[in-house]
């Protein structure tokens, strides 16, 4: 008996002694995703179900009723400007970085390094030092609850740029080498040739930047203030006990609302994870 | 010698450089003049010298917020890097479900910052919630984790340490997973068990990655802002405000723009001493 237990153990790769070890890790697993299971579940409760004396997993009758109230929100509103927010400055945060990338790697010109030094020395800076006198220019210019006050000041972000020069610095530039013998010029061969070879860099890049934006929400949160423009995250927030405009809201609605938050994240997660665990490791080790 | 030079560079590298210079860097000299002045969401600025600053070394509110955050250091600092070297460590060793583990261990990181607040502020509700339903059923009372001025600031600790843990992780498990095999093998042969191996093997290898994970959760848990907001909003009575949170309250409610570019100035001196002094010790340590 306990040596045909053995056995199977040995064939997943554990001894005994790794059990125990084994099962508690996994209990611990489960129970970090829990609070997202009870995210889900309170959604898809009733109202009335959703405070109860003993603890109820699962809801004694599914109901979508809090999703569709949530339409009483400007929730789509929300989401659409969360959309073209997040898309327009993923976009350009990936060009302008792998323009940047690839000139810095491949392009010999005075001052190529000295460049680079100067934008990774500014990850030092925490942001939260441009946020109020960001604010205050935006304010006083009038352009603050605007999308371009969304927008521009995310566009500048480093990591993009670090990820497309690792990439360009161990490639191998035989291919631009031969377009340059053909007489293509620099912008030519970065259009044709090398940025659709840094396909793997820019999936990472765009699921990373797009997360980063879709999940925004400190400078969201200052620079607008009027509910048609305000994005997912800071919509959510309101729903928040202290000092939202639905704090009275009941907890199943809270939770619809925080699933329409989370749920695209999540799954944009699920089935990108590789692209995210390579950019995020790639781009914060390899120093 | 020019043509040497691809002078197209410039124009690659403009598209970043402008937006950064304007966004990114011009702000910072914007906001060390605007701490130097009163100014309000209407007028003009009022040049008033180091008052401000002076304001913030008096300000009690400012002091216990700079306190909290140090607190908040203490705790989820630690927190995170243990919890998410054992994690990843666990993840390693290619366990039946270890993939699993991964996508887990890393999700909360993946959401944003009002996911996780309310979550949280559900899951810790002192009558309803979660956490005290299964505190009572092994008979511990309602703990009131977000509504009391001792529980506020752990509350908020948990829901951050829950949603840090995912990077601090994935820096880990990258790290692990460079440790060359052969090397844990040799180990095994001589006959060291796993504790020798961790002790003796994969702590030293995997110092640099500690450090690095140590400073960046340091700068990230200083910056401590968004869950507060929603969580706690800051109180009771200021017993889970952060630097930044007060930036953002004497900014967006007050509207002491001066005020709030030398708090945020103040916090720019304070996060830099912190990381230095920390990259200090663990450098006098290895």
């Amino acid at each position: 008996m306990k040596r045909s237990i053995i056995k199977i153990l040995k064939k997943y790769n554990l001894t005994l002694l790794d059990f125990p070890i084994w099962a508690t890790g996994t209990f611990i697993s489960i129970i970090w995703f829990m609070p997202f299971i009870w995210m889900i579940s309170t959604s898809l409760k009733l109202p009335e179900h959703a405070i109860t004396k003993n603890i109820e997993w699962l809801p004694k009758v599914v109901t979508l009723e809090n999703y569709i109230r949530m339409l009483e929100f400007p929730i789509m509103r929300w989401i659409f400007n969360s959309i073209i927010q997040a898309s327009i400055s993923t976009t350009l945060t990936v060009f302008f970085g792998a323009l940047a990338g690839y000139a810095i790697a491949r392009l010999k010109f005075p001052g190529n390094r000295l460049v680079f030094a100067i934008f990774l020395a500014s990850i030092m800076i925490p942001s939260e030092v441009t946020l109020v006198p960001l604010l205050l220019a935006f304010i006083k210019s009038g352009y603050a609850n605007t999308y371009a006050s969304l927008i521009l000041p995310t566009i500048a972000n480093v990591f993009s740029v670090y990820i497309f020069r690792q990439f360009f610095l161990t490639f191998p530039r035989d291919l631009e080498d031969a377009a340059k013998m053909d007489g293509a010029g620099h912008f030519r061969i970065f259009f044709s040739i090398a940025l659709p070879l840094a396909r793997a860099p820019m999936i990472a890049t765009i699921v990373i930047i797009f997360t980063l934006n879709w999940n925004n929400f400190v400078w969201p949160l200052l620079v607008v203030f009027e509910e048609s423009m305000k994005t997912l995250p800071v919509g959510i927030a309101q729903f928040a006990p202290n000092e939202g405009s639905y704090t009275q809201e009941g907890f199943t609605l809270k939770m619809a609302a925080v699933s329409c938050l989370a749920l695209p994240s999540l799954i944009l997660f699920f089935f990108l994870q590789k692209y995210f665990i390579s950019g995020l490791s790639q781009g914060s080790i390899k120093e | 010698m020019f043509k040497s030079i691809d002078w197209s560079g410039y124009v690659f590298i403009s598209f970043f450089t402008i937006p950064f210079l304007i966004f990114n860097i011009l702000p910072i000299i914007f906001g060390a003049y605007v701490s130097f002045n009163e100014w309000g969401i209407f007028g003009e600025p009022d040049w008033i010298g180091v008052e401000n600053y002076i304001n913030v070394f008096k300000d009690k509110y400012a002091y216990l917020a700079f306190k909290n955050v140090i607190l908040y250091a203490l705790i989820i600092v630690p927190s995170v890097t243990i919890l998410g070297f054992f994690a990843a460590l666990f993840v390693n060793q290619g366990w039946p479900l270890s993939a699993m583990g991964r996508t887990i261990f890393f999700s909360p990181y993946a959401v944003a910052a009002s996911v996780i607040g309310l979550i949280w502020v559900w899951l810790l509700d002192t009558q309803y919630g979660l956490i005290n339903q299964y505190l009572n059923i092994i008979g511990i009372d309602n703990i009131p984790w977000i509504t009391s001025y001792e529980w506020a600031f752990i509350g908020v600790s948990i829901a951050s340490i829950w949603w840090d843990l995912g990077l601090a992780f994935i820096l880990f498990l990258a790290g692990l997973q460079d440790i060359p095999t052969d090397l844990i093998e040799a180990a095994k042969i001589d006959g060291a068990n796993k504790f020798q191996r961790l002790s003796k093997i994969i702590i030293p290898l995997m110092r640099p990655i500690i450090n690095m994970v140590l400073t960046l959760q340091l700068i990230a848990t200083l910056r401590i802002f968004s869950q507060i907001l929603v969580m706690t909003y800051g109180g009771p009575a200021g017993g889970s405000s952060s630097p930044i949170f007060y930036i953002y309250s004497t900014a967006i409610e007050r509207q002491l723009f001066g005020y709030s570019s030398a708090v945020s100035m103040t916090l720019f001196v304070f996060i830099l001493i912190l990381t230095l002094f920390m990259r200090f010790m663990l450098r006098a340590r290895a």
